[in-house]
C-alpha cells in the first residue's frame, strides 16, 4: 500500500520535557488543596450537625471511599486496556499505550493513597462499615454475623493489601518492559508480555470483582448483587477512556505526538468510549431488571433507599440519562468520535456521569433506611457532595500527579514496538 | 496496444446469437500506485457509471474516486427505532389495554390485560428487554439486507465477467472499467483517455446481442418446487379447521410412550387384570399411617374432643424441637405475624393498603402476645395452624403435623419471654444482654 508506514516519528516531539514539573506540581497543588478542603467540610459538618461529630468524621470517610473508587477505576481501566492489548496483539493501539500504561504505572502510589480506608475499618466505625461492629445493628436477618467470616477487619486489610500487590507488580511489569523496548528494540519483551496478557487478564477479572465487593458493595453488607464487579468495571472503563482521550488531547496540543496521534486514533478511543457507555447501561439494568423482578426486600432496599426521596430520584434519572441516554445518543455517529473538540465534550461529560454513578453507589444511607425505613442518621444527597466533590478531585491530583512522573522521562509513544507502524499506517473503514 | 476480448465460444445456435456488441472498456494496471491519479481523472472527465476494481481494499481510493458515505447508518438507525417502537408497541398492546374496548377487532387481535402478581399492567423496565431484542433484530436485518439491496445484490452476471484478463483482478491486477451505458461513453474518446491513465493494456467487453435467458428446465422446475412447499402449509390448515378421530401425527417423539402401565390400564400377569394393585390386607403405605387419622391428640389436637393443653406423648419438647420451632415459624408465620409474633411482618407492613389503590389492604394479623392468644390450649393453636382462622390459611399441607407443634412450642416460648422477669434469664444470657443494652445506651 502507498501510505503503509511512512509516517516519520524521528522529528516528533514525544517527551512532556518541561510541561512535566509543572503539571506535576499543579496537579499536587490543586489536589491537595482539594483534600485538605475535603477533611475542613468534613470537621465542620461534625462539629455542627445535629448528629454529632462521628457522623461528620463518617461523611468525610465515605467521600474518601468513593474518591478511591473513582480513582482506582479508572486506573484499573488503564491496566485492563494494556492487558487487552497484548492480549488481543492489537496494532492500531500502539501510538496511544504508553499513555494507558503510564497511568496504570502509578497504582502503587494509589495504594498508598489507598490506606486511610482502613482507618474507619479498624476504629469500627459502623456508619462507614456497618460490618465493622456488628452488635451496632438491630441485624433481624442475622446477615452480618453470616458474613463475618469474610467481612472483618483482619481479612479485609488483607485482601486490600493483596488487590493492590498483585496490580502493582501488573502494572509495573508491562510499563518496564514497554520502556526498555525504547533502548532495546528487543521484539521479546512484546513476546513476554503477550505471554502474561492472559493470565494477566484472568488475576485482573477477579481481583478487581473483589475489590468493588469490598470496597463499594460491602458499604451497604446486607444487599448483594454477583454483577455488581462487573458494573464497576463498565463504569471504569468509561472514566478511563475519557481519561485517555484528555490525554490524547492534551499532549497533542503542546505539540506532542502531532504525527503519531491521528484521527483514526481518537476514531477508535471514541468508539470504545461509546461501547462502554452502552456496556455500563446494560449491566446497570441487569441488576436493576433482575432485582425489580424478583421483589426480595433484602434486594430490592438498596434501590428503594435510591428512590425514596426527590433528591436521589433526581440522581437515579440523572444517571439514566446523563450516563446513558445523552451520551449513547450524541456518540453514535462517526461524527464526534473523529472530532476531538466534540470528543473532549463527550469525555468530560462522561468524567462528570462517572462521578455521579460512584455518588449514587456510595452516598445514599441504605444501612439507614433499611435500619428505619427513612432516612437514617448520615447526610445523603446535597450536603454529602461537600465532602465528596473535593475528595475525589484531591486523589485525582494527586494520582494525576504521580502519573505525570512516570510519563516525564520517557517517551510518550512506544517508540520501538514491532506494531507501532501497524499504527500509524492504521485506517478505520 | 488495444485488443478485443470476445465472448466465450458457446456453440452458435442461430446467426444472430452470435453477434455481439460493446458492453464497457477496461484497463489494466499491475501496480496500485497509478490507481489514485487515474480515478482522479475519470471523476475529473464525468463518468458516473465506472469503477476501479482491486485485489484488496486500498485506502482512500474511495475518496479519489468521489464515493460519497453511504447511507446504510441511516437506515440502521431508522430501523433500530422502527424495533424499539415495535416493542413498546407490542407490550403495551398485549399487556396492558383493556380488551373491552377494542371489541370490533378479532379476537386474537385483542389486547389482554391479565394481572400478573399484582404488578402493573403496564411497566416498563420489564419491556426493556423485549425492546431491546428487537431493537437488534431490526437493526440487524437492516444492515445486512440494506447492504444487500444497496450494492445492487444478489447479482448473478456481469458483462465484466466475460473477459479472461478481467479474472486475475482476484490475483496480482488492478483494473478501472467504464459501463458502455454510462451517458458519456464513447468508444475513441474513453478508449484514449483510458490509454493515458498509466495501465497496461486498454481491452474492449463485448457481450452477446441477444442474451441467454433462463433455461425452461430450470423455470418450470422452479415453479413446481414452489408448489409443493406450499402442500405442508395446506395440510396444516386443514388441520386445524377439521376434526379427526384419530390421533394427530407425533412427529418428536420424545420419550411420551413408553412401554409401562399406567392408571387404569389393563395387565394379564395378573388375576384380576388390573396394572394398579391394591394394598395388602393389614398394611398401611409408607407416610399414609397419618391419613388413617387415628391419633387425634397428634393429628387434631384433641383430647376426648376438648382442646388438648399437654403436646401429645410421641413428642419431647427439647431444645433441638425448639429450634426446629423457631426455622418453621421464620419460614411460614414471620412473614406476616413478624418475626416476634407482634403481627408486624414484613408483608402487612409492606402493603398498608394492599399495595393498591381502592383496596381495603391486609387485615392486621393477630398479635400471638395477646391475651385472647396465650388464654387458648396448646390443641387449639395446633388447630389454627391446621386449619386457618379467619383471613389465615389452613397450613395443613405445607406444614408437617410434628412441625406444627414444633411452631406451637416455639410460640409458647415467644409468649414467655415477652412477659419474662429479669430474675428467670439464666445467668449467662443476662450478661450478653447486660453488653449490648450497656452499648446500645451509649451510642
Amino acid at each position: 500500500m502507498a501510505n503503509a508506514g511512512t509516517t516519520d516519528l524521528s522529528h516528533e516531539n514525544r517527551r512532556l520535557e518541561e510541561l512535566g514539573p509543572a503539571l506535576a506540581l499543579k496537579a499536587q497543588v490543586v489536589g491537595g488543596g482539594a483534600l485538605a478542603l475535603a477533611v475542613i467540610a468534613g470537621l465542620i459538618l461534625g462539629f455542627t450537625g445535629s448528629a454529632g461529630f462521628e457522623a461528620g468524621l463518617s461523611q468525610f470517610f465515605r467521600s474518601y471511599i468513593l474518591a478511591i473508587g473513582y480513582v482506582s477505576s479508572i486506573a484499573l481501566g488503564a491496566l485492563i486496556f494494556v492487558l487487552l492489548q497484548h492480549l488481543t496483539r492489537a496494532g492500531w493501539s500502539v501510538t496511544v499505550r504508553r499513555l494507558a500504561e503510564v497511568v496504570c504505572a502509578a497504582i502503587p502510589w494509589l495504594g498508598i493513597l489507598a490506606l486511610p480506608v482502613l482507618i474507619p475499618v479498624w476504629l469500627g466505625m459502623e456508619d462507614v462499615y456497618p460490618w465493622t461492629d456488628i452488635d451496632a445493628w438491630d441485624d433481624q436477618t442475622g446477615l452480618l454475623v453470616q458474613k463475618a467470616g469474610y467481612l472483618n477487619p483482619t481479612f479485609f486489610t488483607i485482601r486490600m493489601v493483596l488487590y493492590f500487590a498483585i496490580w502493582s507488580w501488573l502494572a509495573r511489569y508491562f510499563y518496564v518492559r514497554s520502556v526498555e523496548q525504547d533502548n532495546t528494540g528487543a521484539e521479546l519483551l512484546t513476546t513476554e508480555m503477550q505471554r502474561l496478557s492472559a493470565p494477566g487478564t484472568l488475576l485482573f477479572a477477579i481481583t478487581a470483582t473483589f475489590f468493588a465487593f469490598d470496597l463499594l458493595m460491602s458499604l451497604t453488607p446486607h444487599w448483594f448483587s454477583t454483577i455488581f464487579g462487573v458494573y464497576f468495571f463498565a463504569g471504569g472503563m468509561v472514566g478511563f477512556f475519557s481519561v485517555l482521550t484528555l490525554m490524547m488531547v492534551y499532549v497533542q496540543r503542546n505539540g506532542r505526538l502531532a504525527s503519531a496521534i491521528n484521527t483514526e486514533h481518537y476514531h477508535d478511543v471514541g468508539k470504545f468510549l461509546f461501547a462502554f457507555v452502552v456496556f455500563w447501561a446494560y449491566i446497570a439494568f441487569s441488576q436493576y431488571m433482575l432485582i425489580w423482578y424478583a421483589n426480595i426486600p433484602e434486594e430490592t432496599y438498596w434501590y428503594q433507599a435510591r428512590q425514596s426521596t426527590g433528591w436521589w430520584i433526581f440522581v437515579s434519572l440523572l444517571l439514566l440519562f446523563g450516563h446513558f441516554v445523552i451520551p449513547f445518543l450524541a456518540l453514535i455517529s462517526r461524527f464526534p468520535k473523529r472530532h476531538p473538540k466534540l470528543l473532549v465534550f463527550g469525555a468530560l461529560w462522561m468524567l462528570v456521569a462517572h462521578f455521579v454513578d460512584l455518588y449514587y453507589i456510595v452516598a445514599p444511607d441504605a444501612n439507614g433506611w433499611l435500619q428505619t425505613g427513612g432516612a437514617g442518621p448520615l447526610h445523603s444527597g446535597l450536603l454529602h457532595l461537600v465532602t465528596d466533590i473535593p475528595a475525589v478531585i484531591g486523589i485525582a491530583g494527586i494520582y494525576l500527579s504521580f502519573v505525570v512522573k512516570f510519563a516525564a522521562n520517557h517517551s510518550l509513544v512506544p517508540l520501538r514496538d514491532p506494531r507501532l507502524n501497524e499504527a500509524l499506517a492504521f485506517h478505520n473503514f | 496496444m488495444s485488443q478485443t476480448v470476445a465472448a466465450p465460444s458457446a456453440p452458435a445456435r442461430t446467426r444472430s446469437d452470435s453477434e455481439t456488441r460493446l458492453a464497457g472498456m477496461l484497463v489494466s494496471f499491475e501496480e496500485p500506485g497509478p490507481l489514485m491519479g487515474a480515478a482522479a481523472r475519470m471523476k475529473e472527465a464525468g463518468y458516473t457509471r465506472w469503477d476501479v476494481h482491486t485485489p484488496y481494499p486500498i485506502h482512500g481510493l474511495d475518496t479519489a474516486m468521489g464515493v460519497r458515505p453511504t447511507i446504510l447508518p441511516w437506515i440502521v438507525f431508522v430501523a433500530g427505532l422502527t424495533g424499539a417502537l415495535s416493542g413498546i408497541f407490542l407490550q403495551y398492546w398485549t399487556n396492558a389495554t383493556d380488551a373491552r374496548n377494542f371489541t370490533f377487532l378479532p379476537t386474537n387481535l385483542q389486547g389482554y390485560d391479565y394481572l400478573i402478581s399484582g404488578k402493573p399492567f403496564y411497566s416498563f423496565p420489564a419491556n426493556i428487554p423485549v425492546i431491546f431484542e428487537l431493537t437488534v433484530l431490526f437493526s440487524a436485518l437492516a444492515a445486512v439486507f440494506g447492504m444487500l439491496a444497496l450494492n445492487g445484490l444478489p447479482t448473478f452476471h456481469r458483462s465484466l465477467f466475460r473477459s479472461r484478463a478481467f479474472q486475475r483482478v482476484t490475483d496480482d491486477h488492478f483494473f478501472v472499467s467504464v459501463d458502455a451505458s454510462d451517458p458519456i461513453f464513447d468508444e475513441s474518446t474513453t478508449g484514449g483517455l483510458l490509454a493515458e491513465l498509466g495501465g497496461s493494456d486498454v481491452m474492449r467487453v463485448e457481450e452477446p446481442v441477444v442474451q441467454p435467458g433462463m433455461p425452461r428446465w430450470l423455470m418450470a422446475a422452479g415453479v413446481i418446487f414452489a408448489c409443493v412447499t406450499l402442500i405442508p402449509l395446506v395440510v396444516i390448515a386443514k388441520a386445524r379447521v377439521s376434526k379427526s378421530t384419530e390421533p394427530r401425527i407425533h412427529i418428536w417423539q420424545d420419550m411420551d410412550n413408553q412401554p409401562r402401565y399406567k392408571g387404569q390400564m389393563q395387565n394379564a400377569a395378573f388375576a384380576d387384570e388390573r396394572a394398579m394393585r391394591p394394598t395388602v390386607v393389614g398394611t398401611v403405605a409408607r407416610g399414609d399411617l397419618d391419613a388413617l387419622g387415628t391419633d387425634r391428640h397428634r393429628l387434631e389436637g384433641l383430647v376426648d374432643d376438648q382442646w388438648a393443653t399437654v403436646f401429645p406423648e410421641s413428642l419431647r419438647v427439647t431444645s433441638a424441637f425448639m429450634e426446629r420451632g423457631r426455622r418453621q415459624f421464620g419460614i411460614f408465620c414471620a412473614p406476616c405475624h413478624g418475626l416476634d409474633g407482634r403481627g408486624n411482618g414484613a408483608v402487612p407492613a409492606r402493603n398498608p393498603d394492599g399495595g393498591r389503590e381502592g383496596w381495603a389492604g391486609w387485615v392486621q394479623p393477630t398479635s400471638l402476645h395477646d391475651q385472647s392468644v396465650r388464654d387458648r390450649a396448646v390443641g387449639h393453636l395446633f388447630n389454627s395452624i391446621t386449619n386457618g382462622i379467619r383471613t389465615m390459611p389452613p397450613y395443613r399441607d405445607q406444614i408437617e403435623p410434628d412441625d406444627r407443634w414444633a411452631i406451637v412450642a416455639y410460640i409458647r416460648a415467644l409468649q414467655k419471654a415477652s412477659q419474662a422477669d429479669w430474675n428467670e434469664v439464666p445467668a449467662a444470657a443476662r450478661q450478653e444482654l447486660e453488653r449490648r443494652s450497656g452499648k446500645r445506651g451509649n451510642d
